[in-house]
């Protein structure tokens, strides 16, 4: 140990292309990294739609109508910002149109769309579509809808009956307004990745004891093979002839710049190097065709590595070496006069593996009918402040202004709910004192006393609001109970070999009583199909909350010794995206996806379609 | 009759932050599977991960109905000898009677702990059983832990994993 240099064995690691193990700390950010370093953006997908249509009305009177649509974003409050037009079609009442629309789709918050398709009246013929002026041209009608219907149709594709909007009252004229086809494609780019195992044979050291001063001293007498032999030693002692490669694989863009894309660990003293399985997304190359160039350097712990030679091929080229068996001789770029002349070496690159896997997004799980169900519970405890109050975080204003919970279950139930088939939600409270009862850590949040479902994200609200003047608030705060409670339904789904996926969010005011007893129920519930939201409203210190979430700190460990087999927690304190641009809904369901990919690829169960 | 044994199907996965006297352990690290004193087995030994070694090394055990804990021992291979990095004991009710059915792929992680009871590292592995539990093994499982009433209704036939006090141990940590 004990030397003071700059990190030699961190310059050797692997960057970039590699499937990172479990070096260090928390093994479920490993196993993001993991999938993360394959090329795989959990957040979201890069969405293509295309637009077709039937039925239009004709609205020229010499010739059919020339129908084009435009895009239009729906914000939250209302307000409609046109971003896309595609082309004008020319005399169809049926058309196709090619230009596609490129959206990213977030997962985590809701896109609504606008399409309105309009007859181009004015000259289009070589004018760009969008100096067209709408106000000049004649509406076919519109139609409205989620982005996220669409994408959760199992042939992704949604048709709309147009409805036009009718200023003036002469409805004389027929109520056929056609239909819009709008489908939805995933940008097949971001999905494969390319698995290869290199392979260096024949790697030469810088030709410093070139060949003619050996054949020479070999027809001398004994002396010199002694002579050789001391020099040899004091070589390797000096680690002159050893190498120590290392392959850099970079793109070439179009100026002819290289951009590096990733590199191999470094590999000590070995001339015929194989180096750990390369993951390349074809998206980060751009293309399987587009030119790569691998370089294969020697380490030179000064930084200053040398180059011992490269190759220059695209992913499509590496594949056929792979199933030529075949290696490519390695060149080097060497000064000859006043210009570079690439010496062919002896030095070979083999392609030991060469494997594609299109990773699933996930989208292609609900598409193939894997459904989200979302789980609310909310916490009664006696420091959230007297429901009447207008101080307390439980007060329900009757301007209809929503307070935090119902801001929090508002929010994140609104996206949720697209994905969940039935609409009806277990909904439980925890905390309280209900009517003639003792303190209970989960009850049913509708009163009854055998289900626990509400429907629809209306159901919660209505029955929080009942349930607020149903119970008197104590203490303390448990998440425990309501954990092994959605606990108990994930599992009994999974018995039912069902295709769910469980969400459960937590609203809550104050810091948990009993952490290790929520560590505990965490832990137990690791393995199951569930994800847990949790929101902290008001102004408590969450510190100790934050250890609950395992990006923050180490995993969980149960009371017994077990440790929790992946991170299924995201704590987010409401008070910290309140005010700023993200939305709560952004922070907590970022990680959604993510987990539950992981939950799927670790068992290994792909979306059948 | 009911069978007497199960068939077990453990994967050793792969071990975190494995320190023998304070120091990351380099090479040569692998684990001990054993059910009872003589129904044992080994994995293969991981040459590179060093402290965090990856063994992905599936083991076809016989577990007897009244088996309580899966006892796993991770070793070390050195020039001295085998050393024991730590042991972790997979109580059967973790993956038997708990919230997934036991004929599923479980994934599993322990913290380990060395032979003088302080933490060291992290032991990942995935089981599964063959053979669904019949309604009349269940008696017998029952009938083998019989130890009264389990306490607030939980279903682990009041089995708990017990954790040594030593001297020397940090004070907040028994409470963590």
């Amino acid at each position: 140990m004990g030397n003071c240099c700059s990190d030699v064995g961190g310059g050797m690691a692997a960057v970039g292309g590699t499937a990172a193990s479990a070096a260090t700390g928390n093994q479920n950010d490993a196993v993001d990294m993991f999938f993360k370093s394959r090329g795989i953006h959990g957040l979201f997908s890069q969405i293509e739609l295309s637009f077709s249509a039937s039925n239009l009305q004709n609205r020229d009177v010499f010739s059919k109508s020339d129908p084009m649509v435009v895009v239009y974003i729906k914000e939250r409050d209302g307000a409609i910002t046109e971003v896309f037009r595609t082309e004008v079609v020319l005399n169809s009442l049926n058309p196709t149109w090619i230009t596609k629309y490129t959206i990213t789709y977030h997962f985590e918050v809701v896109q609504t769309l606008l399409f309105h398709v309009f007859d181009v009246d004015t000259q289009f013929h070589n004018v760009d579509v969008k100096m067209l002026k709408l106000e000049e041209q004649q509406s076919l009608g519109e139609a409205c809808c989620a982005l996220s219907e669409i994408v959760i149709k199992p042939n992704r594709s949604l048709t709309f009956d147009l409805v036009r909007r009718e200023e003036s009252v002469t409805a004389t004229r027929s109520q056929h307004q056609g239909k819009l086809t709008v489908h939805a494609e995933e940008c097949i780019s971001s999905k494969t990745t390319a698995e290869m195992v290199l392979r260096c044979s024949d790697l030469e050291s810088k030709d410093l004891f070139s060949k003619s001063v050996c054949t020479a001293d070999l027809k001398h007498s004994y002396f010199c093979y002694i002579f050789l032999g001391i020099l040899v030693i004091l070589w390797c002692i000096c680690g002159l002839i050893l190498q120590d490669p290392f392959l850099v694989i970079s793109k070439l863009v179009e100026s002819g710049i290289s951009i590096p894309v990733c590199k191999t660990e470094v590999l000590k003293n070995d001339l015929n190097p194989t180096w750990k399985p390369v993951f390349l997304n074809i998206q980060q190359v751009g293309s399987k065709d587009s030119p790569l160039v691998i370089e294969c350097f020697n380490f030179n712990s000064n930084g200053k590595h040398d180059l011992i030679g490269k190759v220059q091929k695209s992913l499509a080229d590496l594949e056929k070496l792979h199933s030529g068996r075949e290696g490519e001789n390695l060149f080097l770029p060497t000064p000859v006069g006043h210009d570079f002349q690439n010496k062919i070496l002896k030095g070979k690159l083999f392609v030991d593996k060469f494997s594609e896997t299109v990773q699933h997004t996930f989208l292609d799980y609900l598409a193939a009918g894997f459904e989200l169900n979302f789980m609310v519970a909310i916490d009664f405890t006696a420091s959230n402040g007297n429901p009447r109050l207008p101080d307390s975080l439980h007060y329900i204003d009757p301007s209809g202004r929503l307070n935090a919970y119902q801001k929090a279950i508002y929010e994140v139930g609104e996206v949720l709910q697209f994905y969940d088939a039935d609409k009806r939600f277990p909904a439980w409270g925890f905390g309280a004192r209900p009517i003639d009862g003792p303190v209970s850590h989960c009850f049913n949040l509708n009163g009854s006393s055998n289900y626990c479902e509400v429907e629809g994200i209306r159901g919660i609200m209505m029955a929080y609001a009942s349930a607020l003047f149903n119970v008197s608030l104590a203490g303390p705060t448990l998440f425990g109970h309501v954990i092994n409670k959605a606990a108990l339904i994930a599992s009994q789904s999974l018995a039912n070999d069902a295709q769910k996926y469980f969400v459960l969010l937590i609203i809550t005011d104050g810091v948990v009583t009993d952490l290790q007893e929520t560590k505990d129920a965490l832990v137990k519930a690791s393995d199951l199909p569930l994800s847990i939201l949790i929101v902290g409203v008001g102004g408590a210190d969450f510190k100790e909350m934050e250890i609950l979430d395992a990006d923050k700190g180490e995993r969980l460990e149960s009371s017994t010794g077990r440790v929790a087999s992946r991170d299924i927690v995201q704590f987010v304190p409401f008070r910290d995206v309140q005010s700023g641009e993200i939305s709560i809904v952004q922070a907590l369901l970022a990680e959604l996806p993510t987990q539950f990919l992981t939950y799927m690829r670790s068992r290994d169960i792909k979306p059948s379609t | 009759m009911e069978s007497k044994s199960r068939t077990l199907e453990i994967t050793i996965l792969s071990g975190e932050d494995l320190r023998i006297d304070n120091k990351s352990v380099k090479k040569n690290a692998f684990v001990v599977v054993s059910i009872e004193p003589f129904n044992c087995k080994t994995t293969k030994m991981d040459g590179e991960g060093g402290s965090n070694p990856s063994w992905n090394d599936k083991l076809v055990m016989d577990m007897p109905m009244q088996t309580r804990f899966i006892t796993l021992a991770v070793k070390c291979k050195a020039s001295s000898g085998e050393k024991t990095v730590g042991f972790a004991r997979i109580p059967v009710t973790d993956f038997i009677g708990g919230y997934s059915p036991e004929t599923c792929l479980q994934f599993l992680s322990y913290r380990l702990r060395d032979p003088k009871g302080l933490k060291n590292g992290i032991i990942n592995v995935s089981v599964r059983v063959k053979e669904p539990l019949h309604a009349c093994s269940s008696q017998a499982a029952a009938a083998a832990a019989g130890l009264g009433i389990p306490i607030d209704g939980r279903n682990d036939f009041g089995v708990v994993t017990g954790i040594p006090i030593w001297s020397g141990y940090p004070s907040n940590s028994l409470f963590r």
